[in-house]
């Protein structure tokens, strides 16, 4: 048996937590473990899988409970940090944040209850992973995710259950349905991979120098905004969902991960980051929806279907009267030789608006680069 | 602080310690010590000793410590109390005290006294808490002393033990602090999540946790075994699929390293054995969740609610995990023959979370009139973003205002009322409502709107990058002129001083012209205050004399898009306008050469009649007809 290596506030501490969790969990009924796996193993799994360690926050900070595994990210254990006080382990400039999370939101609604943000906090690992001195911190960028637990007897009990994950993850998987991109500090892109084009219509050169508010839908600005200063900030940052405009029309709705880091020049061996670069933000951006379409396009679509079918009774000078007006003369028998070609424009014209269909406020439509 | 090391001392028995200590200390200040150093435990100097310079209570110790248990707390703490009166104990304790201080003086003398006094504040804070805490403490009238409180919380602590029945009877596990069915339930609420393990080759669920039905309001039972695909949205599917394939069959995946940006290939030779666990998995997908909750319990089920067809909505979830391969046997004793003579099972195993958003909302009833829209304009007015509602407000799509300026479509006097918000609003960090002004749509007539703007600043540059505008419509066109001369005769009023010097302002053709560059000289305005140079002067000196021809068609309800590519190819200092200059470069293009068209048509928004389609094509076709000999485009009606 473990004999435990504690000071005696320590213990004060962890038995403070232990009540206070007990009380937490009194308050709602306790399930039977009906899974077929031992719930052992499926909360390591979890855990594991999740990439991150579970959190327990008091309203006014105390970590309350912290799952073992913190010690894999933040190199101190369980044991030395609960009962701790998170904000003496967060940047100060983060406390503000924290403090907003933190507090209880009057109300029943579900999203009320629902956590997510983005904190600095210490950590006693080196870059090398392994424990070193309390005295030589890191700053680890860890992206809190949960929601808040009420206890309607006594607000005192009441906690925000958060599961943190360190960011960056290390290694990204990227589908088809990612693509990849560089900003310059102030957003506007520096690079894009060549999916962007499948995935949303442009062209990566087209891109370039564009800020990415101008991308996406105007009623997500604050969402980006907040991406940008967690970036400025805290060099890591989580974006949730916004919507990114599609070269044709309409938009989809996307996630991002970004990361500030030096700028890097792709090459063959490791670069070592250099502070005297310039640094930059790498996006990885992950589609989430399908293009999103108002149901008034059929409508449209059909129509230009019929007027496809009066194009081909035109007959008349287009300089007069290109409204396809039925009671066009027919009795001109001489084409005019624009005529044809006039046609063979329209027709074209229509068939690629129904093919492609969606205004999209972002690019400029007929009058693009190609023409020329 | 000590770092108790043996059996003999345990930590309760330290917290004695202090507590006694403290007796002493208020009796006689700092207290030079008792007896001499004959310690009875070696272990007990060594572990004083080892102490060295006093640490400060809020230090943590820098070596990782074991877990604790619980129990053993109880257990020790249980005899330790009863012990406590034990004489032999506190001479020992008063001994290695004693010891403990004449090391510490040696030291430290003033800082020492701070350190202690210290932690005996933040000791007593912790046990003021902990009587806090316990039930049994808070009736009392008068303050608890330590010792009755630390009893009460044995107490308590084992009541609770006795409550969480059988958690720590497991003795096989390592212990923990929590028991694990509430570790569980803390965890998938604070997740919003599920666990899922899914063969690859056949995406067969071979299991998930409990917490589902919470989440998508099926039954654990309904999903084990069932196929995954027919629970993920139709377009996901090959996303999905694409997680689930062995590296070598997907040649375009990559791998980067988030922390460096760099690529990383993965190793050329990779067979399925090297899907073993640690390939990760990262992907959103959209699952169904029934809106029916409850559970289905098949045929006889509540008649009248079944008869609906059962609705299916998705949401989207997070999924992050990764393969694992696993003994087929094991896992899934359902599979046919042919599984057994696979060896092995590559299983993706994933932690799904409801994306913290809100799930998609169905889109919004298109036959409702849209009463709000929202607008996104450059620092100078022009329009970069339409929300597409805007097109029943306004009659133009969203096509045509790209560009243009807002000032074009203010009602000539509104004009100075709108100046002095941009200005307002490009200084101000705050949103600005403006009053009623008149906005002239597309057919010539002119609704009354309100809007609130607010100026979004690039958090790294800090400068402005654009105005967000949220209109609002107050009235329709058909409403009294003298409603909205008392409006704008209003905003004459104010800010009389602000309108920028233009010359040649007048009613008619004109205004339009001038008036876009009222946008263009406040824009400069405040670039001047970010930039030392002054901007190239624009708007009043542009040559205006190559739009003049088309003014014709300004006066029409069909704004082209050569005016506004005339006016504002001469501004420089716009990000879009190479946009606009190659518009004007493109406008007279030959017909013939239809080939270099981009048809990259105009969408059309919801709109409310067909007119407005044909609109579109005519302005498209404007462009590219020979506008001199375009005549009078008066004439032009349109029967659809």
């Amino acid at each position: 048996s473990v004999r435990a290596h504690l000071d005696k506030p320590s213990v004060i501490r962890l038995t403070l937590s232990y009540i206070r969790l007990q009380t937490l969990l009194k308050v709602h009924e306790k399930r039977n473990s009906l899974s077929g796996l031992d719930p052992l193993d499926e909360n390591s799994m979890y855990l594991k899988i999740l990439e991150g360690f579970l959190m327990v926050l008091s309203t006014l900070g105390d970590m309350i409970f912290l799952s073992d595994n913190v010690s894999k990210y933040m190199g101190l254990s369980q044991t030395e940090l609960m009962g701790h006080n998170i904000f003496e382990y967060t940047h100060p400039c983060d406390h503000e944040e924290i403090r907003h999370n933190l507090r209880l939101t009057a109300g029943w609604c579900v999203l009320n209850q629902k956590r997510d943000f983005v904190v600095r906090i210490k950590s006693a690992l080196t870059h090398r992973g392994r424990v070193g001195n309390l005295k030589s911190t890191t700053w680890k960028v860890l992206h809190c995710q949960g929601r808040v637990k009420l206890c309607a007897a006594s607000s005192s009990v009441s906690c925000v259950l958060l599961t943190c994950r360190p960011l960056p993850l290390s290694h990204t998987l990227l589908s088809t349905h990612t693509f990849t991109s560089q900003h310059s500090m102030d957003m506007r892109f520096t690079y894009c991979d060549q999916r962007v084009t499948s995935l949303l219509g442009y062209r990566p050169e087209e891109l370039l120098g564009r800020s990415i508010y101008d991308l996406c839908h105007t009623l997500d600005t604050s969402c980006l905004n907040k991406n940008h200063l967690n970036l400025c900030l805290k060099s890591q940052s989580v974006s949730g969902r916004y919507r990114m405009l599609v070269r044709s029309g309409g938009y989809v709705w996307v996630e991002s991960h970004s990361a500030v880091i030096p700028g890097v020049q792709p090459s063959r061996s490791r670069p070592r980051p250099n502070p005297s670069q310039p640094l930059c933000i790498l996006c990885v951006t992950y589609i989430l929806s399908q293009k999103q379409q108002l149901p008034d396009v059929k409508i449209f679509k059909a129509f230009i279907l019929k007027l496809l079918f009066s194009i081909l009774k035109f007959q008349t000078n287009p300089m007069c009267n290109i409204a396809l007006d039925e009671k066009v003369i027919y009795g001109q028998k001489k084409q005019l030789p624009d005529v044809k070609i006039f046609k063979a424009f329209i027709l074209k014209l229509l068939l690629f608006s129904i093919l492609k269909f969606q205004s999209n406020p972002m690019c400029n439509s007929a009058l693009d680069e190609n023409v020329k | 602080m000590h770092h108790t090391t043996t059996a003999g001392v345990s930590t309760c028995s330290a917290a004695l310690r202090s507590l006694h200590r403290e007796r002493r200390f208020q009796s006689a200040g700092m207290s030079t010590g008792g007896s001499d150093s004959t310690v009875d435990k070696p272990a007990d100097r060594a572990a004083e000793e080892e102490e060295g310079p006093i640490q400060a209570e809020s230090t943590m110790p820098s070596v990782e410590l074991p877990r604790k248990r619980k129990g053993e707390v109880e257990e020790r703490s249980d005899t330790r109390v009863q012990q406590s009166l034990n004489f032999n104990l506190e001479d020992d304790l008063s001994r290695s005290e004693g010891e403990d201080q004449q090391v510490k003086m040696k030291c430290f003398r003033e800082p020492h006294r701070q350190i202690e006094k210290r932690r005996r504040d933040k000791m007593n804070n912790l046990i003021d808490e902990l009587s806090a805490m316990i039930p049994a403490c808070q009736p009392r009238a008068r303050k608890l002393d330590k010792l009755t409180v630390l009893r009460k919380a044995v107490q308590h602590l084992k009541a609770l033990k006795a409550g969480a029945s059988g958690a720590f009877a497991d003795a096989k596990h390592k212990p923990s602090i929590l028991p694990h069915d509430d570790l569980r339930h803390l965890l998938l609420r604070a997740a919003d999540g599920f666990l899922l393990v899914v063969r690859c080759d056949r995406a067969k669920i071979l299991f998930i946790s409990e917490s589902v039905s919470k989440i998508l309001n099926f039954s654990k039972l309904e999903l084990t075994g069932q196929s995954l695909f027919d629970f993920i949205h139709p377009k996901d599917i090959h996303k999905v699929k694409e997680q689930f394939s062995s590296s070598e069959m997907l040649p375009q995946q990559r791998l980067v390293d988030a922390s460096t940006g760099l690529q990383v290939q993965a190793e050329a030779p990779v067979r399925p054995s090297h899907l073993a666990t640690g390939a990760r998995r990262s992907f959103f997908c959209r699952m169904k969740h029934s809106r029916v909750t409850g559970k289905h319990e098949g045929k006889h089920s509540l008649p009248a609610a079944s008869k609906k067809k059962e609705t299916y909505r998705y949401c989207t979830l997070h999924c992050t995990g990764y393969m694992r391969t696993w003994p087929s046997g094991q896992l899934d004793p359902e599979g046919d023959a042919a599984d057994k003579e696979t060896p092995s099972l590559n299983c993706l195993v994933t932690v799904c979370r409801l994306h913290p958003n809100v799930s998609h909302q169905p889109p919004k009833d298109v036959n409702v009139k849209a009463t709000e829209f929202v607008t996104r304009c450059a620092i100078d007015g022009k329009f970069t973003f339409v929300d597409q509602q805007a097109t029943t407000v306004i009659g133009y799509l969203p096509q045509e205002v790209l560009g243009t300026s807002c000032y074009e479509y203010f009602h000539q006097d509104d004009l100075q009322h709108m100046a002095g918000k941009h200005r307002q609003v490009l200084r101000s960090k705050e949103k600005i409502e403006t009053q009623c002004y008149k906005f002239r749509t597309k057919h010539g007539s002119y609704v009354t709107l309100q809007s609130q703007w607010f100026s979004f600043t690039n958090p790294w540059t800090k400068e402005v990058e654009f105005i967000v505008s949220s209109n609002r419509v107050i009235s329709g066109p058909g409403h009294t002129k003298d409603e909205s001369e008392a409006g704008s005769s209003k905003s004459t009023q104010d800010e009389a001083q602000q309108l920028p010097d233009i010359p040649g302002l007048s009613t008619g053709v004109g205004t339009m012209i001038y008036a876009g560059s009222i946008g263009t000289q406040i824009a400069n305005e405040l670039s001047d205050t970010y930039r030392a140079n002054s901007s190239p002067s624009s708007g009043a000196s542009s040559p205006f004399g190559s739009v003049q021809e088309k003014c014709l068609l300004t006066s029409r309800s069909t704004p082209s898009r050569e005016e506004e590519a005339g006016s504002s190819s001469t501004s420089q200092s716009q990000a879009d306008s190479s946009k606009e200059a190659a518009e004007s470069s493109g406008a007279p293009e030959s017909r013939g050469d239809l080939s270099q068209l981009d048809l990259d048509v105009p969408g059309l928004s919801s709109f409310s009649s067909d007119e407005a389609a044909m609109a579109v094509i005519m302005s498209l076709l404007e462009t590219d007809v020979n506008m001199s000999q375009s005549g009078d485009f008066e004439d032009l009606h349109w029967p659809f």
